[in-house]
């Protein structure tokens, strides 16, 4: 029985940290399937957040939840502002250069924190760190449960936004033909804007969700960050909502179990192989159609 | 052509005189010089190609670890361990190319990330093979013809060499059959295709060159720093800084590179003090401002506008 539970448990974790690669990914999905443009900083705007936390908590002392509610606005400025300012300008050029660009922007937030906060790690102390929850046997760490939750609210917020409104149809028009939307009246600059900032505003959301969990450090997260969130669409599909959150979740698990199971060293990288495989063998993800968009 | 070799000539007569000139900046020259060969290796691919890269530092790394390991553990001299790295980078390359190059565009980038992280990890723990996270230090090297490969200025003359060769390659190839293949491929496939040209072949050569090129730096760089852990020389931010040289300084041009190495070195150098660590920064600001206002990069730029002024007499007179 105890092997089960372990099992159990294993899928328990691997799901929810899951639930916050998905939150990393629809991000960077989000502004793919809609700009064609791979956001090399989406793993810098995580680390972002993780630090708007620390920074809420040192100067007024909130819970890293609390902080949301500045922190997500902020995010969501902050990509509009990027949107406009640098992306918008190389939209109609090679695909690379915006590649470039935001390779640019991440070296450059990277640094800035490094240069504000210095290199040591950071993390916010909550009192609900190490407390646990049981259900049918299976401990859940409070922390966890909590990002899930707020992983949860949010998918089904983006739903809601993406399906039930007019943006929400805009955005979906942009992604599917930008000239057929433009004909059709869609200021979609405009949509641009939007779903930038909301990419990076998911991507702030994921890092205060994950710094009680995980330390901050300036250069290297960000790196990681959106490596992970690579291995999250491209497991999905590029540029596919739906498919994001599949795909993160997988990786949770595939990391979790892996380093369960065979070499806990190598954690980082069973996603890397999976992504391999699947860039390999089923580049349009493993929900995708067989069409390449790419 | 004769505007190449004599910019090679050039090179050669400041960096032969360079060590008595400035004997306490030998240092800075070095990285200058073995960059400029990292980014001109690099723009064979990147560059020449249209296939950018951001795993170069995998080459690099496996240079740097056959030098040292052959040293310290089998007391393989350099030259012997560099031949090697040279043959197993370009296997290496032509499997991982073999594997990425049927996907185009930005899957092929996001996969060398994927690979290179996957070597860094082997690299970090198996300790067997690489002496794991600490990492490699080498104590001795040989002599030969009673030159001291620990002197700044061997090692200055080695960087020399390496991107000497390396530029003259780009310049041989720019002229050669082999090098219109590659801007055909890099411009249109399909079009390079009903030419009769393989674009997965001529990729695949492409990497070879460009990774057997830059572990041969990767092999000098192990003897400058002596001393090699996993997780500096395999980082990702070597490959991005490797690639960001040649693009900032001017992707498919001959000297853009060379020129991108020198002014991102030189930057850094001078910033040094102000940002620290955070020297990156640099690298970032400077990417922003091609991308937006000098797409060719410097080199590139400048030849278009010599480019046009001959047109411009041309058409008066």
């Amino acid at each position: 029985m105890a092997e089960l539970d372990i099992f159990l448990q294993n899928i328990a974790n691997g799901v929810l940290i899951g639930g916050v690669y998905a939150l990393i990914g629809i991000g960077l999905t989000l502004v793919f399937g809609v700009m064609r443009t791979i956001n090399f900083a989406h793993g810098d705007f995580v680390v972002l957040g993780m630090y708007s936390a620390v920074l809420f908590n040192a100067l007024l002392g909130w819970d890293p939840y609390l902080s949301l509610l500045l922190a997500m606005p902020i995010g969501f400025f902050a990509g509009v502002i990027v949107e406009r300012f640098i992306l918008s300008r190389v939209i109609d050029a090679p695909p690379e250069s915006a590649l470039l660009a935001t390779l640019g922007i991440s070296l450059i937030i990277g640094n800035a924190i490094l240069l504000t906060f210095g290199g040591e790690p950071r993390s916010v102390q909550v009192s609900y760190a190490s407390s646990t929850f049981s259900i049918a046997g299976v401990n859940v760490s409070m922390v966890l449960l909590l990002a899930g939750i707020a992983t949860v609210i949010m998918i089904a917020a983006l739903y809601v936004l993406l399906n039930r409104t007019e943006v929400g149809r805009a955005i979906r028009g942009t992604a599917e033909n930008r000239l057929g939307a433009e004909l059709v009246g869609i200021d979609t600059r405009r949509i641009h804007s939007i779903v930038f900032g909301l990419g990076v505003m998911l991507a702030v959301m994921a890092g205060v969700t994950l710094i009680p969990l995980l330390f901050a450090t300036p250069t290297n997260t960000g790196a990681v960050f959106t490596l992970k969130a690579f291995v999250v669409t491209v497991l999905g599909g590029l540029g596919n909502v739906g498919a994001a959150i599949a795909g993160g979740i997988l990786l949770g698990v595939v990391e979790v179990l892996g380093a369960s199971y065979f070499m806990s060293e190598y954690r980082e990288a069973y996603g890397l192989i999976a992504f391999l495989l699947i860039l390999l063998f089923r580049p349009e993800g493993l929900f995708g159609r067989t069409v390449k968009r790419v | 052509m004769t505007k190449h070799l004599i910019g090679l000539g050039v090179l050669l007569a400041v960096g032969m005189a360079y060590p008595a000139i400035f004997p306490n900046n030998l240092t800075i020259a070095v990285s200058v010089l073995l960059f400029a060969g990292w980014a001109t290796s690099w723009d064979l691919l990147g560059g020449w190609n249209g296939q950018v890269s951001l795993g170069h530092a995998s080459f690099v790394g496996l240079g740097a670890y056959f030098v040292a390991i052959g040293q310290s553990q089998f007391g393989l001299a350099p030259w012997w361990t560099m031949a090697m790295a040279t043959a197993v980078a370009a296997v290496l390359a032509y499997f991982w190319g073999w594997l990425t190059f049927r996907l185009r565009g930005p899957y092929f980038s996001l996969s060398t990330i994927a690979v290179a992280e996957i070597l860094r990890l082997v690299a970090i723990n198996e300790e067997w093979l690489s002496g794991g996270a600490t990492g490699v230090f080498i104590a001795t090297l040989p002599e030969p013809f009673g030159i001291d490969l620990f002197s700044r200025t061997a090692q200055f003359y080695m960087a020399l060499a390496f991107a000497t060769v390396v530029i003259s390659t780009v310049i041989v190839i720019s002229r050669a059959r082999f090098g219109y293949q590659l801007r055909a491929v890099r411009e249109d496939e399909d079009s390079a295709m009903a030419a009769g040209i393989d674009p997965t072949a001529t990729k695949l050569k492409a990497f070879m060159l460009s990774a057997a090129l830059t572990s041969i730096g990767g092999g000098i760089y192990g003897i400058v720093l002596a001393f090699i852990e996993p997780h500096v020389i395999f980082a990702l931010l070597l490959s991005v800084q490797i690639a960001l040289t040649a693009i900032i300084g001017g992707r498919g041009t001959i000297w853009g590179p060379a020129v991108g190495a020198i002014v991102l070195i030189g930057a850094g150098e001078m910033f040094r003090t102000t940002f620290a660590e955070a020297n990156m920064l640099i690298y970032g600001i400077l990417i922003l401002v091609v991308v937006l206002f000098v797409p060719r990069g410097i080199v590139g730029e400048l030849a278009r506008r010599h480019i046009r002024r001959l047109y411009a007499k041309r058409a008066q007179g």
